[in-house]
């Protein structure tokens, strides 16, 4: 049977460590010393009592809600820019679609040099020092740290949005803009009145896309720039959950710190599909 | 068309070159800084033009004392890549088949699994998988490596069997009439027939894999299984960072990146398609 391979491998890599998981939230298990031990409800008391685990949530959430926000606006706004024909648009929207190939591994690294602090030092704090404002101390700052993690996944977020939103602009009519237009309506009206009513449905792909990839980027660059440092202001659940599952070792725990991560991402999709129906209406 | 809109449109483009450049910068800036001299990187203010090509730098991630990139890393990566990507493939054409064209009970409900795994991505189920591969003996070991990954077969069974439902009926009818078994109308025609599928579906899974840092650096806790994400994780943050010129860091950010430059210029189209699912180009 042709499903057979995918679907053992489906169920015991994917399936089996959802349901496991949720099982293993309710023991306590030192992985290298026998078999865990059932405590019941006890690792999700804790999680309740646990201040860190609060913090980590709402980490979580600023860090989503102010990367997936803007993804969503810059990412319409460039798709319109390079919604247009002449010559060499290929070569420019390569410009834009290129970060894409860049790992979060590599744009740590990369991004670690660009924050750096200082006006003499980094090549972003040069560039804002010139426009006559202070710069934040980025990285290092507990204000400003976590808004820089969201520029680096803002813009490792934004070729997947654009090309979404360029496939869902290519499907609205050019002669109901060029009719809008005749009517003397300014790019302001038509972004508002056709172009966004005409892209909405391509909006809610983007913002779950970006969803996901920033529940991702915020494990990859927290440990490699931040480790949630300082104070604990970029310790997202996700890094949460490893530095207890790996350093602490504290397996159920981080189990039941799992389920709560999924039950964020759950409700900031149902949150995401209430909105859209509001929205459409 | 009339001057102000030809006006107005040469502003767009202009505009469009800007803020494209703009996006790329941080790409750009890595490769102008990973052919500087160590001197001229720490000028201030920061320099953005080479004043002379060092293509030492490059050698030097290699070799030396101030090497970073171990030829075993890199090895890694391929094999990690390929392995994933290639046996992930397999299950997924096979797959998608069986539900596409194939008639079986609880079809929908695998295919709603496959659906709802999308939106659990295996960091939510890191502490599970890591137990199930623990318990598997495959820790530290290629299988271990490669086969949780493999699993994930969600995203690619879909796109296959999206692809595979527009496939023609009679087209099967008639080869099931000929005698011809599913394993050959597998290998004789849907492998053949789905090509602009695999080509959308290689497109996102290799850079997905060569950039993957989180299963990687819990798979194989560092030792010899080593990848490229964890080389650049490691670099800068380490005593060894200390002794590690930024001009040879930033060289060795552009090695481990270039190969998905490549990748993903080469297959911009496939890459663009895979997303959207669409015609766009």
């Amino acid at each position: 049977m042709f499903l057979a391979p995918n679907l053992i491998m489906f169920t015991v890599f994917v399936v089996l460590p959802i349901l496991g998981g949720l099982l293993l939230s309710f023991t306590t298990w030192d992985i290298t010393n026998g078999w865990p031990k059932w405590v019941g409800l006890a690792n999700y008391h804790r999680m309740f009592s646990d201040p860190l685990v609060w913090q980590a949530v709402v980490t979580t959430l600023k860090f989503i809600v102010f990367g997936v926000v803007p993804t969503i606006f810059i990412a319409l706004g460039l798709a319109i820019l390079i919604n247009v024909q002449f010559r060499f648009v290929a070569a420019v929207r390569s410009l834009y679609l290129i970060p894409a190939a860049m790992s979060y591994a590599a744009s740590a690294v990369v991004w670690r040099y660009i924050f750096l602090d200082g006006p003499g030092y980094g090549v972003l704090d040069y560039v804002i020092s010139r426009f006559g404002v202070t710069p934040p101390d980025w990285l290092a700052s507990q204000t400003w740290a976590l808004p820089a993690l969201d520029i680096i996944t803002v813009w490792l977020s934004l070729p997947a949005a654009t090309i979404l939103y360029l496939a869902a602009l290519q499907r609205i009519p050019d002669s109901l803009l060029e009719a809008a237009a005749l009517d003397g309506a300014g790019l302001v009206r038509q972004v508002r009145h056709i172009i966004w009513p005409g892209v909405r449905y391509m909006t809610v792909l983007v913002a779950i896309v970006a969803l996901l990839s920033f529940t991702n980027g915020s494990f990859d660059l927290v440990n490699i720039l931040t480790k949630g440092d300082p104070l604990y202001a970029t310790q997202t659940l996700i890094y949460y959950i490893f530095v207890n599952g790996f350093s602490y070792g504290f397996f159920g725990y981080a189990a039941a710190l799992s389920i709560l991560q999924i039950a964020v991402v759950g409700g900031l999709l149902l949150a995401l599909r209430v909105f859209s129906g509001l929205v459409r209406r | 068309m009339t001057r102000s809109t030809r006006f107005t449109r040469r502003i767009r483009i202009v505009v469009a070159v800007v803020v494209g450049l703009v996006l790329a910068s941080p790409m750009l800036y890595m490769v102008a800084a990973s052919l500087m001299s160590n001197t001229q990187l720490s000028v201030q203010p920061p320099q953005v033009i080479p004043s002379s090509l060092h293509f030492a730098n490059y050698s030097d991630a290699f070799t030396g004392m101030t090497q970073v990139i171990q030829l075993r890393s890199f090895l890694n990566s391929v094999i990690f890549t390929t392995g994933a990507v290639g046996l992930q493939w397999l299950l997924c054409v096979t797959g998608g088949l069986a539900i596409a064209k194939m008639h079986f009970r609880g079809r929908g409900f695998v295919t709603a699994m496959f659906a709802v795994s999308l939106f659990i991505p295996i960091i939510t189920t890191l502490i599970p998988t890591f137990i199930v591969t623990y318990e598997l003996h495959l820790i530290n070991t290629y299988p271990g490596l490669i086969l949780p990954i493999a699993a994930q077969t969600g995203f690619g069974t879909l796109l296959f069997r999206q692809y595979m439902r527009q496939m023609p009926e009679e087209l099967f009818d008639a080869a099931r009439i000929d005698g011809a078994s599913w394993w050959t109308i597998f290998r004789r025609l849907v492998v053949p027939l789905a090509k602009p599928a695999t080509a959308a579906y290689l497109a996102i899974s290799v850079l997905t894999a060569w950039n993957m840092y989180l299963w990687p650096l819990v798979a194989a806790e560092g030792g010899s299984l080593q990848v490229l994400t964890q080389t650049l994780a490691l670099v800068g943050t380490t005593g060894q960072g200390e002794v590690t010129p930024q001009n040879v860091i930033f060289a060795s950010v552009v090695i481990v990146t270039l190969p998905m430059i490549l990748v993903f210029v080469a297959v911009q189209g496939a890459f663009i398609r895979g997303l959207t699912g669409s015609g766009v180009e």
